[in-house]
């Protein structure tokens, strides 16, 4: 007993060990970065200055009633959140499946989906831009050639448009993200189920619906958690592709915060917005983990 | 290698090292020009300062605007940072640092080096505005102005250059019945539809309006120009503005005007060296945009030393060469056509567009700043948002100038 007793002492001892630095630079990069930021929304701070005052609740009454863009912001992040785990979650499961049947050029394939995601999101932001071009761009001449001059758009230059001709973009880099867990996930779906199920007369469409489908409930998880996450904070490409214009009409919580904070450079307000950011991803992403471990735990 | 190949290796890296330490950098913080001849204009400083000041190593960093001015507030909250950088002058740029006490008093080097005797007066207009004492260097002051295309005004019928408001639409009109853009723009940097808003507001309220509305000491709402400015505008976006223009940037649109797709552009004297690179500059012209007031639309750039810096003394000797009558005559017409030391005039060879700038500095009766140099930084914000609107036909003229109204009325 005092044998075992030592032995645990000494696994946690090494635990922490090892444990340690990783722990110290995550308290000083991450936790201490957010307590500052939560600590900066209750203060008015220029940046320059080296006082912070004190301003209570002052910041958030301001971004809820008097800023005229916060909303906006706010609407936008709620429609990219939706749309960022609906589209390239069904894009990238079908790619999987796809390319999941033995195909020739199979890998190459898989690289070639992927590959977009190892792009910087600045240089993916930078090349649609140029697509998007209304006078020398891609889809623009390609619709001209084709003689299609009346679907001719202001890509990111007209409000009605704009948001989701930067969520094509997004879409296109990170669907082969979506991609390759799903086709993780295949790999874990017993093929003898695949078969029983067709041998009792299954057809493709009930063979995915109650066998694969299940399967991949753990990866189904982990795909819109993390896309969930990667949308609330999706900064990069639209500060690359519109900057949150025309008339902030693309902007995002993310991007406003930094607009806040680093452009216009109140620091009280810009944190005030994170904080609500962080709190709305909270309340998403932990009742939807909860559930999830809830029914998992009611299947096994 | 034998004692002697040692020792003579040794003692070269010694020195080597000795020099290494005995350096002296000096950072200017500065940023990136499209134009070659202004990134070779600061280029001949760097190299003429390190050859009068052996041991100095002077390095000029370049950065985008957004990035600069990113970079600045990021050093403003540590130790680092550069001892000289640039700002535009106004209230919510430079104006801001020199508030913030991130600016040194240049006042015993003014006297020092009589920079008061050597400056042009209207580019010495915000030194001593926001602090106490005297706060930067006067780096380059420019002028803003319609550059036109000679063919397709000619194209147009248009004879002679407008002088009223009037004359301009009308100019304007008959570009748009020949099948010629107007005017063009570039609606995803803000500031560039701005300028347009900028001159409609001294054209309908007049210098004095104008100023008090920039101010802020007038409301928006209520002053009638103000909202018949915003009308304006919106005139001018559906009509004359080559389109879709919400979408391009300011780079975008001067290729559009170097490639003929359009008649005008609001640019600044600093233009007349990108047209000459990238078109025919004869086929060029230029005239202020008729306002039917006589101040120049422009502002001014500062070289500013940071209060935090130790070699205050070396920037000043740098901020001293580059402004020398003989240094400044090295590199004129570089920034633009007018040199901020009063001594240095356009040689005769000097491009035909920066005399003609001349002529407009000449005959302007004092100057309007830019919108984003006149507001501080939030305001600029919101009337950025607030000129998009009526820009894209999303806000009616008096919407706009309540919103304007509205945000200035919730700051306080």
């Amino acid at each position: 007993m005092v044998l075992r007793s030592n032995s645990l002492h000494a696994y946690r001892t090494e635990a922490l060990v090892l444990l340690a630095p990783a722990f110290a630079i995550y308290t000083v990069f991450a936790i201490w970065p957010m307590i500052e930021v939560v600590i900066l929304s209750f203060q008015r701070w220029n940046g320059l200055s080296a006082d912070r005052a004190w301003a209570g609740l002052q910041n958030y009454r301001h971004i809820f009633t008097a800023d005229p863009v916060y909303w906006m912001a706010f609407r936008n992040t709620v429609l990219w959140t939706i749309m960022s785990v609906i589209f390239p979650p069904v894009v990238g499961l079908l790619l999987a499946l796809g390319l999941n049947q033995k195909l020739f050029g199979r890998g190459s394939l898989r690289a070639i989906y992927y590959l977009p995601v190892i792009i910087a999101p600045i240089a993916v932001a930078t090349m649609w831009r140029w697509m998007y071009d209304p006078f020398f761009g891609l889809f623009n001449q390609v619709l001209t050639n084709l003689g299609l001059q009346a679907w001719i758009a202001d890509w990111l230059g007209d409000r009605s448009i704009a948001l989701y001709s930067m969520f094509v973009a997004y879409t296109w880099q990170h669907v082969g993200f979506s991609m390759v867990l799903f086709l993780a996930g295949l790999q874990g779906v017993e093929y003898s189920l695949v078969e029983a199920a067709r041998i009792d007369g299954a057809n493709r469409w009930q063979v995915f619906r109650h066998v694969t489908l299940p399967a991949l409930q753990v990866t189904i998880t982990i795909v819109i958690v993390l896309s969930t996450i990667s949308s609330l904070k999706a900064f990069d490409i639209i500060y690359g592709m519109t900057g949150g214009g025309p008339a902030q009409s693309t902007q995002m919580l993310a991007l406003w915060a930094f607009t806040q904070s680093m452009q216009i450079f109140d620091f009280g307000r810009g944190s005030a917005i994170s904080v609500t950011l962080l709190a709305i991803t909270l309340a998403i992403v932990v009742p939807y983990l909860r559930w999830t471990q809830k029914r998992e735990a009611a299947s096994e | 290698m034998n004692t002697g190949q040692f020792v003579l290796g040794a003692a070269a890296s010694l020195a080597l090292l000795s020099g290494t330490a005995g350096a002296e950098d000096l950072t200017v913080w500065t940023l990136n020009y499209s134009s070659n001849a202004q990134v070779n204009a600061l280029k001949a400083s760097e190299a003429e300062f390190e050859a009068t000041h052996p041991g100095v190593n002077l390095e000029i960093v370049m950065r985008g605007t957004d990035e600069h001015k990113t970079a600045l507030r990021v050093a403003a909250g540590s130790d680092t940072g550069p001892d000289i950088y640039f700002m535009w002058a106004g209230l919510g740029l430079g104006g801001e640092y020199v508030k913030a006490g991130l600016s040194r008093d240049l006042t015993e080097y003014y006297e020092k080096y009589g920079w008061d005797d050597r400056v042009s007066v209207p580019s010495l207009a915000f030194v001593e505005s926001f602090g106490a004492g005297k706060h930067g260097m006067p780096y380059r002051f420019t002028g803003e102005a319609i550059y036109y295309n000679k063919t397709l005004f000619e194209q147009a019928g248009i004879t002679a250059e407008p002088t009223t408001y009037d004359e301009l639409v009308a100019a304007a009109e008959k570009l748009k019945e020949a099948g010629i853009a107007p005017i063009t723009f570039g609606g995803t940097v803000n500031w560039h539809v701005m300028r347009l808003m900028d001159v409609l507001l001294e054209t309908k309220c007049g210098p004095d309006t104008h100023d008090v509305l920039m101010e802020m000491r007038a409301d928006w709402s209520t002053t009638p120009c103000a909202t018949e400015a915003f009308t304006e505008l919106d005139m001018w976006a559906r009509n004359y503005i080559l389109s879709p223009f919400m979408g391009i940037d300011q780079k975008q649109s001067a290729s559009l005007f170097f490639l003929g797709r359009a008649a005008m552009m609001l640019e600044g004297d600093w233009h007349v060296n990108p047209i000459n690179e990238n078109a025919d500059i004869a086929n060029f012209g230029l005239f202020p945009f008729p306002t039917g007031a006589d101040r120049l639309y422009g502002f001014a750039e500062y070289l500013y030393i940071s209060s935090k810096t130790d070699k205050a003394d070396l920037a000043a000797e740098y901020l001293d060469m580059f402004t020398t009558t003989a240094f400044q005559d090295q590199i004129k017409g570089a920034f633009g056509a007018l040199s901020v030391n009063k001594e240095v005039k356009l040689g005769d060879d000097a491009l035909d567009l920066h005399k003609e700038w001349i002529t407009i500095f000449d005959a302007a009766d004092g100057t309007f700043v830019n919108g984003d140099q006149a507001f501080p930084l939030d305001v600029t914000t919101e009337y950025f948002r607030i000129i998009n609107e009526v820009a894209s036909g999303n806000m009616d003229p008096q919407a706009a100038a309540d919103a304007m109204q509205q945000f200035i009325g919730n700051r306080a």
